[in-house]
């Protein structure tokens, strides 16, 4: 017995599962931000966009009867309100900071705005379960990896692909020579503002995404403060997984691992305990920081060079 | 084929930043007036209510002066981590450890004179803020980790530890068995100067003034400026970069937890909660960029930010209005304000494409 949980069969595979349930919430997040700062773009609004995208997900599903559709709308409000953050520190140079807090401020109020008469709303648009024929009845790894919402296979289907246009193709080229170097990108004929608006606007659709996935699937219900500082530590995967997509899909496991274990236990009820495992995730994410700079000290850092600097190109 | 570009202008814009804040008043009314004209809600009846609740009377100026206070203290911690080009975001969680540390105090000292008690009790609001940014601060300081990321999950962690300390060993035994923290003695609770006013507003102003002052003529300030323009400067000047950075955000995590401190002898219920801070870590940050990071300008934008939000509270007591509006009202302030703020150093010239594009 650890931590008041007994460690049965069914507790360590329901475990698991949940763990790649958080994951998947985190991983879409954080390839989203992961997309804006390879462009030089550091969104710091994540919280912001997820809540957003949270709320209009669950009405659009709700509305219509559909989770998929409910699950492209937050993706496109998120993208949405993103854009408000790239007109301020792409269009017009404001600190990358200060402009993605504000849209925190602004995307949790927006969510609140739109999804107050949805707060008790007690109709429902959730993504059922698929199993993977053949792969499902493998004792254990069928139950934990072929038993998902779709919105998981996606997540893994938009992995792979941003990993193939960042580094296949010759837009994913332009996007991080942006994200390095803006001058010399910009020299080489690649448009800085066009790149950074794209990628910002791609960061809000998939942070949309996964908020909605917390309406569409995960709770299935919209309430205030749904995100409860998620989208905070999906911006801290972004620097454990080092800017890399595969990187980033573990850490996304393993933060979702600490999420997952504070809901197994509200299941078997442990009042005090609960807070503590409440900030495991938040401790971890500055204990794994500390050793990843900690490792990384004499080496160059992983992350985009023109992290938080705005580019104006009469001033270069 | 012409297009539009921002130019930077040959000098800046005199008195720009009051006038891009204003700016970013009205541009955050009118997108809020559009927002409840959506729903359905009286604009001028709403707006009217704001203006009542937060500037109409004298009673409502004492709200608006109390509300300025933890903004103004957490905007200054936060200021006084941007003179460095650090970035405190967690004033939050500072303010909330602050206030615990208070609390402690309070319950270790359950029979000293008023005015003691007050003292211990927010210097130990200072030293917590500070022993809640010492995590941060040494981690930035030794191994470069980002102070961004840190000081908001220690945010998080800081709110659960007072759900703890309310469900578990602070809890209050005349609670009715309902989680609470134990009320602080009633004569630790700081006096009134008229109104509702109370003496915190004087507090505040002094450590603000006393701040903008030493930064500006201390030595320390002086090296603090330097080290943020540039560490090889600071370098070659003999200046330890390494301790400044420890330093700065230790004050500036002291400061925030001072708010908490205030928070708690003013607060009527006397009790620490999850929300002694109450967004007013956060709001800091916004502040401080509406102040453009001087802390000789946080007062004079704290307040009109705090009108803001106690106007805002009018709101949300308004039947049917979403509360939400009040939450967007502040978001669009800062935005209006960047944009506006941008067009103090940059005017919108149409340039030939070919210009442009060359």
């Amino acid at each position: 017995m650890i931590l008041g949980v007994t460690f049965t069969e069914a507790g360590v595979i329901g475990l698991l599962v949940a763990t790649v349930q958080f994951g998947t919430l985190l991983y879409l997040a954080a390839l989203g931000e992961m997309i804006s700062e390879k462009a030089g773009v550091l969104n710091l609004g994540l919280e912001g966009m997820m809540a957003t995208g949270a709320a209009m997900g669950f009405i659009v599903g709700v509305e219509t009867g559909s989770p998929w559709l409910g699950l492209l709308g937050g993706a496109v409000a998120g993208a949405i309100v993103s854009l408000i953050h790239a007109a301020a520190a792409v269009g017009l140079g404001a600190d990358q900071v200060v402009s993605g807090l504000a849209l925190t401020f602004l995307g949790l109020g927006f969510a609140d705005f739109i999804g107050d008469g949805y707060t008790d709303d007690e109709r429902r648009a959730r993504f059922a379960d698929v199993e993977i024929p053949g792969l499902n009845d493998i004792p254990w790894v069928g139950e934990v990896l072929f038993r998902h919402s779709p919105v998981t296979y996606l997540a893994i289907i938009i992995g792979v692909a941003t990993w193939f246009v960042l580094n296949r193709t010759a837009v994913g080229l332009g996007l991080r020579a942006v994200g390095e170097t803006a001058s010399t990108a910009d020299a080489a004929g690649h448009s800085v503002v066009r790149l950074r608006f794209a990628a910002v606007a791609t960061g809000g659709a998939l942070a949309g995404a996964s908020g909605a996935y917390l309406t569409t699937y995960l709770v299935g219900s919209w309430s205030q403060n749904l995100t409860a500082g998620r989208g905070w530590i999906a911006v801290a995967l972004v620097i454990f997984g080092a800017w890399r997509v595969g990187r980033v899909a573990i850490g996304a496991l393993l933060f979702g691992l600490t999420l997952a274990l504070k809901s197994r236990l509200t299941l078997f009820d442990i009042e005090i305990s609960g807070q503590f495992v409440d900030m495991l995730p938040f401790l971890l994410t500055i204990a794994v920081l500390v050793v990843i700079s900690f490792r990384a000290r004499n080496r160059p850092s992983p992350a985009p060079a023109a992290i938080g600097i705005a580019y104006r190109r009469e001033e270069r | 084929m012409k297009r539009l570009v921002l130019a930077r202008r040959e000098t800046p814009t005199r008195g720009g930043q009051p006038l891009a804040f204003l700016v970013g008043l009205v541009f955050a009314l009118i997108v809020g007036a559009i927002l409840l004209w959506i729903t359905g809600d009286p604009v001028l009846d709403v707006y009217e209510r704001m203006w009542d609740r937060s500037l109409g009377s004298q009673n409502t100026w004492s709200d608006t002066f109390n509300r300025a206070v933890p903004l103004a203290l957490a905007g200054l911690a936060v200021s006084i981590a941007a003179t460095m080009g650090l970035w405190n975001i967690g004033a939050e969680g500072q303010i909330m450890f602050g206030a615990i540390a208070a609390t402690f105090v309070g319950r270790l000292l359950p029979d000293a004179p008023g005015l003691v008690l007050i003292v211990a009790m927010l210097l130990a609001a200072a030293f917590g803020g500070a022993i809640w940014s010492f995590g941060p601060a040494i981690a930035r300081s030794e191994i470069g980790v980002s102070e961004i990321i840190t000081t908001l999950m220690l945010t998080e962690v800081a709110s659960r530890l007072i759900v703890y300390l309310e469900q578990g060993p602070w809890k209050d035994p005349n609670g009715f068995g309902f989680p609470g923290v134990t009320p602080r003695p009633d004569r630790a609770e700081l006096g009134t100067l008229w109104e509702r006013t109370h003496i915190g507003v004087l507090i505040a102003l002094a450590v603000i003034i006393g701040f903008a002052w030493y930064l500006r003529r201390s030595v320390w300030g002086y090296e603090l400026r330097i080290a943020g323009s540039s560490e090889k400067a600071a370098a070659y000047a003999g200046i330890s970069v390494r301790r400044k950075v420890l330093g700065v955000l230790l004050v500036s995590g002291a400061v925030a937890g001072f708010a908490g401190g205030i928070e708690l002898l003013t607060t009527t219920s006397g009790k620490l909660t999850v929300q002694i801070s109450n967004g007013y870590g956060f709001a800091g940050i916004i502040v401080a960029a509406l102040a453009l990071m001087r802390p000789s300008s946080v007062a004079a934008v704290a307040l009109a930010f705090g009108a803001l939000q106690v106007g805002g509270q009018a709101i949300q007591t308004n039947p049917g209005v979403s509360p939400a509006v009040a939450t967007i009202l502040q978001g669009l302030v800062l935005f209006g304000a960047i944009g506006a703020a941008v067009f103090s150093t940059y005017r919108l010239r149409l340039v030939d494409r070919q210009v442009a594009e060359s």
